[in-house]
C-alpha cells in the first residue's frame, strides 16, 4: 500500500495532472474556427471608476480579437437582459448565458488601491457548453503598468484555451520613413506605445532584436556607408558596430546572441558573414559568383536561410553556420528572397514574385508543403514570425504606401499594426516575450 | 554553252585592263628619276618650310585645345552643384556631365547604349586626374529592401568594373547601395521605376 502511494507521487511529479481539461482550439490544424467568447461587463469593485475598468475591458477585448482565436461577443452586443450583469458570476448557468451564444465566459473585475497607485486585476474562465469553471487569476500591479497587466491576462486567457501562451507582451520594430529620412520605431503587438527610436534624418533600415529583447540592430547611411548600428530599447548606448567598406546590412542575431550573421560587400558583391557579438573576426561564409542576402538562424543555431542569386534569379538557399552543406530551398518562381525561420524550426517564411506581385509563403526547410499566405492584395514582403510561431509580421502595400500587417500563421485575420499609421514602414522584427 | 561565251568576253575585258594599264606604270616610274636630278639645297629648304609650317600648325592646334580645355573647365565647374544629404556626413558635389546610367528589372549587366554613357564619363574623368566619384547603385521599389540593397551594390560595381576598364584608376572610384531608399520619382509604375533603376556619380573631391 504505502509503494502504491508512493508511486502515485512519483508519478504526479513525473506526470503533473493536466490544468487544462481540453484543447478548445487548435491552432496548428491550417482552419480553425475561431471560439465565440462572451465578455460581460467588468466590473469596479469600492471606489474604482467604471472608466478605468471600461479601459482595461476595451485593452482585453481587443487583445483576444487581434489574437485572431476568438470571436469576441462583447457585452454591448448581449441581449438587453445581460448587457447589465457585469463582474463574476458564481457559477453562470447556461440557461441564462445560452442566448449570449458564446462557448466560452470571460468574467472580471478591477480594484484600484485608494492610493491610486496599486492596481488588481481578476478573471474568471468559464465553459458554458460543459458549464464548469476552468480557471481563475488574480493580478496585482501599478497603474502604470495596466496595459502590461491586461496583456498577461489575455496570455493566460489564450494559454487555457489553446494551449500556449499568447504574445501580447511583445514588440515589433520597423524601419519608417519619417521626412526625408527613414527611422527606426517600435510598437507593441497590438500596436499601441509606438515608439521613435533613431531620430538622425538619416537612412535607418532592417532592425532586428537582440535575443535578449535588450538592444536593436540595424544599418544607418549616417557615416555615408551603410554601416552596423546598435541601440538600446530605452534609446540609450547607439553606437557603430561594424563599420567594413561597403555593405553591412540584414543583420541576424545567433540564437544564443554570440554571433551576427550579416551581408557584407566584398569584390564587387555581396556575401553572408559572420561577426562575433562585439563586431569582430568577420568570417566569410559563402562564395559564389551571385549576390548572397538576408541571412536568417535557424532557431538551434545550426543552420542559416539566406539569399542566393547564384543560379541566376534570387532564391533561397540553406547552409550549416559554418557555410558548409549549402543546399536550394525554393524552386518555384524567379524571385524568392526574405526567408524568416519559424521559432519552432518547422516553417521558413519568405517573399516571393508570382503573378507580377510579391506574396508571403511557407515551406518546410526540407523544400515540402508550398504555402502562399498573401493573395492579390498589394506587393507583400519581409515576413518574420512571433515568438510562439503562431504569427507573421510583415509589410504590405495593400492600401497605398507599405504598412507593417499582422497575420496568423496560416493566413488569416490579416491587420495592420499600427492603424493609424501614414506609411512608408519596412522590415519589420519582432522580440521575444517581455516579462 | 553561254557560260563559256561569258567566261570568254570576262578574260578580254581583263586582258584589256591590264594592257591599257601599263602605259601608266611607266610614268609613275620615271618620278624619282626626275628627283634625283633636284639639286640637293632645293630639297632641304623645301624640309624647313614644311617644319616650320607643321611647327606653326601644332601651335594653334595647342592654342585651340587650350581654349577649348579651358572652355570646358568652365562648363564642368559651372556644372557643379553641390549636394548635402541631412543624416548623411560630408557633402558631394552633382555635375549634369557625369551622366545617370539605367539598368534593366533585376539585372546589374550595362546596356550597349548606357556603355556610350559610359564612355562619356570617362572622357571627361581623364581629363580631370584629381577628381575623385562615387557611384551610387540605385533600384526600383520593386523586390526586397535587403536584396535591392545587394543588387544596388552590384549595379554601382559594374559601373566601377566598366570606368576602370577604360582607363579610369580604380582607386578614384568608390561605390555605396542605397537600394530602394532614394528613388528619383517617387510613382508607383513603370515609368518611374525605370528612371529608378540607375547608377548615379557624384563627385567626392576634385
Amino acid at each position: 500500500m504505502k509503494y502504491i502511494l508512493f508511486l502515485v507521487l512519483i508519478l504526479f511529479f513525473i506526470f503533473p495532472p493536466s490544468v487544462r481539461a481540453r484543447v478548445y482550439l487548435d491552432i496548428t490544424s491550417p482552419t480553425f474556427v475561431q471560439i465565440p467568447i462572451v465578455l460581460p461587463k467588468w466590473k469596479s469593485v469600492g471606489k474604482t471608476s467604471p472608466a478605468l475598468s471600461k479601459k482595461v475591458y476595451e485593452i482585453l477585448a481587443n487583445d483576444l480579437t487581434i489574437s485572431g482565436f476568438f470571436k469576441v461577443i462583447d457585452y454591448q452586443h448581449l441581449p438587453t437582459h445581460l448587457q447589465g450583469k457585469e463582474g463574476i458570476p458564481n457559477t453562470p448557468s447556461t440557461e441564462e448565458w445560452m442566448p449570449a451564444g458564446g462557448e466560452i465566459l470571460l468574467a472580471g473585475e478591477t480594484f484600484l488601491e485608494p492610493t491610486g497607485l496599486n492596481l488588481s486585476l481578476k478573471f474568471h474562465l468559464f465553459d458554458l457548453v460543459e458549464q464548469k469553471h476552468l480557471v481563475g487569476k488574480q493580478y496585482e500591479g501599478q497603474l502604470q503598468n495596466l496595459r502590461n497587466m491586461v496583456h498577461r491576462m489575455a496570455d493566460e486567457v489564450i494559454l487555457q484555451l489553446t494551449g500556449e501562451r499568447g504574445v501580447h507582451n511583445t514588440k515589433i520594430a520597423y524601419a519608417a520613413l519619417q521626412g526625408e529620412g527613414k527611422e527606426i520605431f517600435i510598437a507593441d503587438f497590438d500596436g499601441a506605445n509606438v515608439k521613435q527610436m533613431t531620430q538622425n534624418h538619416s537612412i535607418n533600415l532592417s532592425p532586428v532584436w537582440s535575443p535578449d529583447n535588450k538592444r536593436i540592430a540595424f544599418t544607418s547611411y549616417l557615416r555615408r556607408n551603410p554601416d552596423l548600428y546598435l541601440i538600446d530599447i530605452d534609446g540609450k548606448n547607439f553606437q557603430r558596430f561594424a563599420s567594413f567598406p561597403g555593405l553591412n546590412a540584414s543583420p541576424s542575431w545567433s540564437p544564443d546572441g554570440k554571433k551576427i550573421a550579416l551581408m557584407m560587400g566584398m569584390e564587387g558583391k555581396t556575401e553572408i558573414f559572420l561577426l562575433d557579438a562585439n563586431g569582430d573576426n568577420p568570417k566569410k561564409l559563402t562564395k559564389s559568383h551571385g549576390n548572397e542576402a538576408s541571412p536568417r538562424w535557424s532557431p538551434d543555431g545550426q543552420w542559416i536561410a539566406f539569399v542566393s542569386d547564384r543560379s541566376g534569379s534570387p532564391q533561397i538557399y540553406i547552409m550549416a553556420n559554418d557555410g558548409s552543406n549549402i543546399r536550394r530551398l525554393t524552386y518555384e518562381g524567379n524571385y524568392n528572397t526574405n526567408p524568416s525561420w519559424s521559432p519552432k524550426g518547422d516553417l521558413i517564411a519568405f517573399c516571393g514574385r508570382t503573378e507580377g506581385r510579391f506574396e508571403i509563403f511557407t515551406i518546410s526547410p526540407e523544400g515540402s508543403g508550398l504555402q502562399r499566405l498573401t493573395s492579390k492584395s498589394g506587393n507583400n514582403e519581409s515576413p518574420c514570425w512571433s515568438p510562439d510561431g503562431r504569427y507573421i509580421a510583415f509589410s504590405s502595400t495593400r492600401t497605398g504606401s507599405s504598412k507593417t500587417f499582422i497575420m496568423n500563421a496560416n493566413g488569416f485575420n490579416q491587420r495592420t499594426l499600427v492603424p493609424s499609421s501614414k506609411g512608408g514602414e519596412s522590415s519589420p522584427a519582432w522580440s521575444r516575450r517581455f516579462e | 554553252m553561254v557560260k563559256k561565251s561569258i567566261s570568254i568576253i570576262i578574260l578580254i575585258l581583263c586582258l584589256g585592263l591590264i594592257i591599257s594599264g601599263c602605259p601608266k606604270k611607266t610614268v609613275v616610274k620615271e618620278e624619282p628619276s626626275v628627283k634625283k636630278e633636284e639639286p640637293a639645297r632645293l630639297q632641304a629648304e623645301r624640309e624647313a618650310e614644311r617644319a616650320a609650317k607643321e611647327a606653326r600648325e601644332k601651335e594653334l592646334a595647342k592654342i585651340k585645345e587650350e581654349e577649348a580645355k579651358k572652355a570646358r573647365e568652365k562648363e564642368f565647374e559651372k556644372s557643379l552643384v553641390a549636394k548635402k544629404t541631412p543624416g548623411i556626413e560630408g557633402e558631394v558635389l552633382e555635375s549634369k556631365m557625369l551622366k545617370d546610367i539605367h539598368f534593366d528589372f533585376d539585372k546589374y549587366d550595362i546596356r550597349p547604349g548606357d556603355a556610350e554613357i559610359l564612355k562619356e564619363n570617362a572622357a571627361l574623368l581623364m581629363k580631370y586626374p584629381n577628381v575623385k566619384i562615387q557611384i551610387e547603385g540605385h533600384c526600383d521599389e520593386r523586390g526586397t529592401v535587403e536584396y535591392n540593397l545587394a543588387l544596388g551594390e552590384r549595379r554601382a560595381n559594374s559601373t566601377k568594373r566598366y570606368l576602370v576598364s577604360l582607363g579610369i584608376s580604380g582607386d578614384r572610384i568608390s561605390t555605396i547601395s542605397y537600394g530602394e531608399e532614394r528613388p528619383l520619382d517617387p510613382g508607383h509604375n513603370e515609368e518611374a521605376w525605370t528612371k529608378n533603376r540607375r547608377a548615379h556619380t557624384v563627385i567626392l573631391s576634385k
